[in-house]
């Protein structure tokens, strides 16, 4: 058997009263890429901090190329040669690429040229010049990776590192995966999407309630088996698994709205621009929505879908063009944690930062915090959020159940039409099928829905109609047109119409 | 299921346990300082507490008396960084509403009190809210910092106030660097006969409960609440004028600091002089962290440091420890109340 690069076993950690790990166990062999799958708030970040040594655990032992550690620092992690590839970035914004790339190697003699000669190699392309705080999403997990990498490590740690990649791009990290790990190393991945784990993964752990629930090979288990230890049950839904057999929304019972309906534009944009200073964030934009309908809007992260997104939602006004909005609009931000929800406020008060201008929830100036906490406990109860109770903090909560709460306040404020920025990012299966049901069961309630996201799946599945936002300007795509290499070369900017 | 409604109490008893740790921590350390001065640590708290507590006139009369400025400027204090504005600039709005106060108290001699007395209090209010407005303007229109740009602007106050008594507005016998006392019509009306306590104790009391409705109960003391806790949220959620509301509570945060200015000429001094004020504007601030920028915690607190500042003349008498001690004990406290709330934050992040 190959030697073992890390340890961890019977690992517990505990954030006040919330159990994040409860004795679980993960073992990383010489040469494997090592899947860690779970639910939200199973554990898997938590034990890659661990891992990582952000993170000191409550009690378990760790052991690093054979030798019992505690990994008090990231700086520990490293010099034992764990390097971890965060979900949340880590780089300074006023820095270049280039100069975070120094940050995280300590010295800079030949390092553009090193760099230069990894992005050839892993094909992972960023400008080092460019300033983080001018980069898009995308641009900076590759630079998280690229950092950990310079760094040359024995076990790489990646949590969620495909979320804001395009196909080709997931496919070459794979590859650059598997030679990392045939050369020698371990590799740890944490990813939400099933098929893309076992894709790379040789060995996978499966966590659930902070424990091991599952450990092997990954060839030796199937895709139900593996869903099934993840969520406790039967409850899987093929699309948020990325499996290629995609049916939903028309699937869906009552999905269908009569004509007259359907044809009745809820939101209209005509020639709508943005302009962030000189440059051009959207330009030229028409676009139309009808109640019970999902438009799709693919696109690279960068490509104008935030400005698209926040003129959709009307909280942004257009400095070009026309946006005839309606009055019930509801907005899942991509950032749960920063634009969703604020963390420091209870249930009630997230919720009450939609409805506090409501008359229902307000007498005078006052308003009833009363009746804002049923609000939230119908939320709740009826969106299924594992809070403690409606005076919970939601920053105890996993960011499943975030999403849960954003979700459920957000689909009652959209009366007429919503707009989902990248709504499943970085959740679970379970999650992710939660919000795509609630997706489908509002659209067919009559609601019209705008779906912008970079998860070309979850386009495909949910989608109505499809359009393509590169470089600002957005395409529609064709109904025969629409296949994954087609709106691929789309949203890389290849030949339009 | 019936909801209740414990977060914000949740969030108050961690807001006092931390006021007691800091409590605790600032007395272990000003003690420890004290034993290296070669003081006697215990000699000095009990000058200390006899000065401010030792009888009711003293605790009326110094005690209570000096927190009034305190409580007001920590009111604007609490106020402002509950909604992530950082005013540091207290000292500065309550020179300016000094300066004004006395202005009107001044020229108005021929009104009567009932109206008088509020036209004073009104223009404390809007110096105090005026020397807000190039801060305010600055952080939302340039996005500069209101840190430096408060701060600046106490010193302009501070040096606008000494110019004052020294020109315009300097006594008509031109002998010190004061202001001529205010009328008898512009002045604060006493609270209990016989001791030196004026009804802007009073004011403070009714604002600080006020402000503690607005805040916790209010849809406007809720949105501030939002924008302080996450500006992004706040404007992400469609439903919040971040900048209406930046706006609106900075320039109130300075109007109640200049009230503090002007409830302390027309309550007490009855007249403007340099050093009016001997940093109320920056202890305020340590009022205000302390009380967790809780309104009604505001009130303990500005007592408490009313009572530190009574105390330390006692201090010095008695003891023999310089008065100016009672800064360090301040700046302990700010320490104290940083850490340990940076404590409590990082043991309350989850996963």
């Amino acid at each position: 058997m190959k030697p073992v690069l890390a340890r961890l076993q019977g690992i517990e950690r505990r954030f006040g009263s919330v159990v994040a790990l409860d004795g679980a166990d993960l073992e990383i062999f010489e040469g494997e890429v090592h899947g860690v799958l779970g639910a939200n708030g199973a554990g898997k970040s938590t034990l890659l901090a661990v891992l990582g040594g952000m993170l000191a655990p409550d009690a378990g032992t760790m052991q690093v190329g054979g030798e019992s550690v505690a990994l008090r620092s990231p700086r520990e992690a490293w010099a034992h040669g764990v390097a971890l590839v965060h979900q949340h970035f880590t780089l300074v914004p006023r820095l270049s690429a280039l100069e975070n790339l120094a940050l995280g190697r300590g010295r800079c003699t030949g390092l553009r040229g090193e760099a230069e000669r990894l992005m050839e190699r892993t094909r992972l392309r960023v400008p080092l010049d460019a300033r983080i705080e001018e980069l898009g999403v995308g641009d900076r997990q590759r630079i998280e990776i690229l950092k950990a990498l310079l760094r040359d490590p024995r076990v790489l740690v990646l949590d969620e590192p495909t979320a804001v990649l395009t196909p080709e791009e997931t496919e070459g990290l794979f590859q650059l995966l598997r030679e990392v790990a045939a050369d020698g190393r371990g590799v740890v991945l944490v990813a939400h999407k099933l098929d893309e784990v076992l894709r790379v993964a040789d060995r996978v752990t499966v966590l659930r309630g902070g424990q091991t629930v599952l450990t092997g090979t990954a060839g030796a288990h199937d895709i139900d088996e593996l869903v099934r230890a993840m969520v406790g049950s039967d409850v899987a839904d093929a699309m948020a698994l990325g499996l290629p057999d995609v049916t939903t929304a028309a699937s869906v019972p009552g999905a269908t709205v009569s004509d007259q309906e359907a044809t009745e534009p809820i939101v209209r944009l005509v020639g709508v621009g943005v302009k962030d200073g000189s440059v051009d964030r959207l330009s030229g934009v028409d676009l139309a929505v009808r109640r019970g309908e999902i438009v799709g809007i693919a696109g690279v992260e960068g490509n104008g879908q935030r400005e698209l997104a926040l003129v959709l939602s009307g909280r942004q006004k257009p400095s070009e063009g026309v946006a005839d909005l309606p009055g019930g609009i509801g907005f899942i931000p991509q950032d749960r944690s920063i634009e969703g929800l604020v963390a420091d406020f209870d249930l009630t008060e997230n919720v009450a930062l939609a409805l506090h201008r409501d008359a229902r929830f307000s007498r005078g100036p006052w308003l009833r915090w009363d009746a804002l906490g049923e609000a939230a406990g119908e939320i709740r109860s009826r969106f299924d959020v594992a809070a403690p109770s409606v005076s919970t903090r939601v920053q105890a909560l996993s960011g499943g159940n975030q999403q849960r709460v954003i979700v459920g306040r957000e689909i009652g404020m959209a009366s007429d039409f919503l707009v989902a920025e990248n709504p499943t990012r970085g959740l679970d299966v379970a999650a992710a099928a939660f919000v795509h049901q609630e997706l489908a069961r509002l659209v067919a309630e009559g609601v019209g829905i705008a779906l912008v996201s970079t998860d070309l799946d979850e386009i495909l599945g949910l989608s109505d109609r499809v359009c393509v936002l590169a470089g600002g300007q957005l395409v529609s795509v064709p109904e025969g047109e629409r296949t994954r290499v087609r709106i691929g070369a789309l949203m890389l900017g290849g030949s339009g119409a | 299921m019936v909801q209740v409604r414990d977060g914000p109490r949740v969030r108050a008893r961690e807001s006092i346990l931390i006021a007691i740790g800091a409590v605790v921590v600032t007395a272990l350390a000003g003690a420890a300082l004290l034993l290296a001065g070669g003081y006697d640590p215990l000699a000095a708290a009990g000058a200390m507490l006899r000065g401010a507590f030792g009888s009711w006139g003293a605790f009326t009369s110094i005690t209570l008396v000096r927190s009034v400025p305190l409580i007001l400027a920590g009111l604007a204090v609490a106020l402002a960084f509950q909604a992530g504005v950082w005013n540091i600039g207290a000292e500065g709005q309550l020179y300016a509403g000094a300066i004004a106060a006395v202005w009107v108290g001044l020229v108005g001699g021929a009104l009567p009190g009932v109206v008088l007395v509020p036209l004073v209090l009104l223009a404390a209010l809007g110096a105090g809210c005026l020397w807000a407005v190039v801060p305010t303007v600055m952080r939302v229109r340039l996005g500069v910092g209101e840190v430096i740009t408060t701060i600046l602007m106490n010193f302009v106050g501070i040096y606008l106030a000494a110019y004052m008594v020294h020109g315009p507005l300097q006594e008509a016998r031109g002998v010190f660097p004061q202001t001529d006392a205010i009328a008898e019509a512009a002045r604060l009306p006493k609270l209990l006969p016989g001791s030196r306590l004026h009804l802007g104790f009073a004011i403070a009391v009714v604002l600080a409960v006020t402000l503690a409705m607005v805040l916790s109960r209010s849809r406007v003391g809720f949105q501030i609440r939002a924008v302080g806790a996450s500006e992004a949220a706040a404007r992400v959620s469609g439903q919040i004028d971040t900048r209406r509301v930046l706006v609106g509570t900075f320039l109130l945060s300075g109007a109640i600091a200049g009230l503090a200015g002007g409830v302390e000429v027309s309550g007490l001094t009855y007249a403007l002089y340099e050093n009016l004020s001997p940093g109320w504007g920056y202890t305020a601030i340590a009022v205000a962290l302390l009380a967790g920028l809780n309104p009604l915690g505001v009130l303990v607190t500005g007592v408490l440091f009313g009572a530190l500042q009574a105390g330390a003349g006692a201090m010095q008498r008695d003891a023999g420890i310089p008065a100016a001690w009672v800064g360090v004990v301040e700046a302990l406290v700010i320490l104290a109340v940083l850490g340990l709330d940076r404590v409590r934050r990082l043991r309350g992040e989850g996963a």
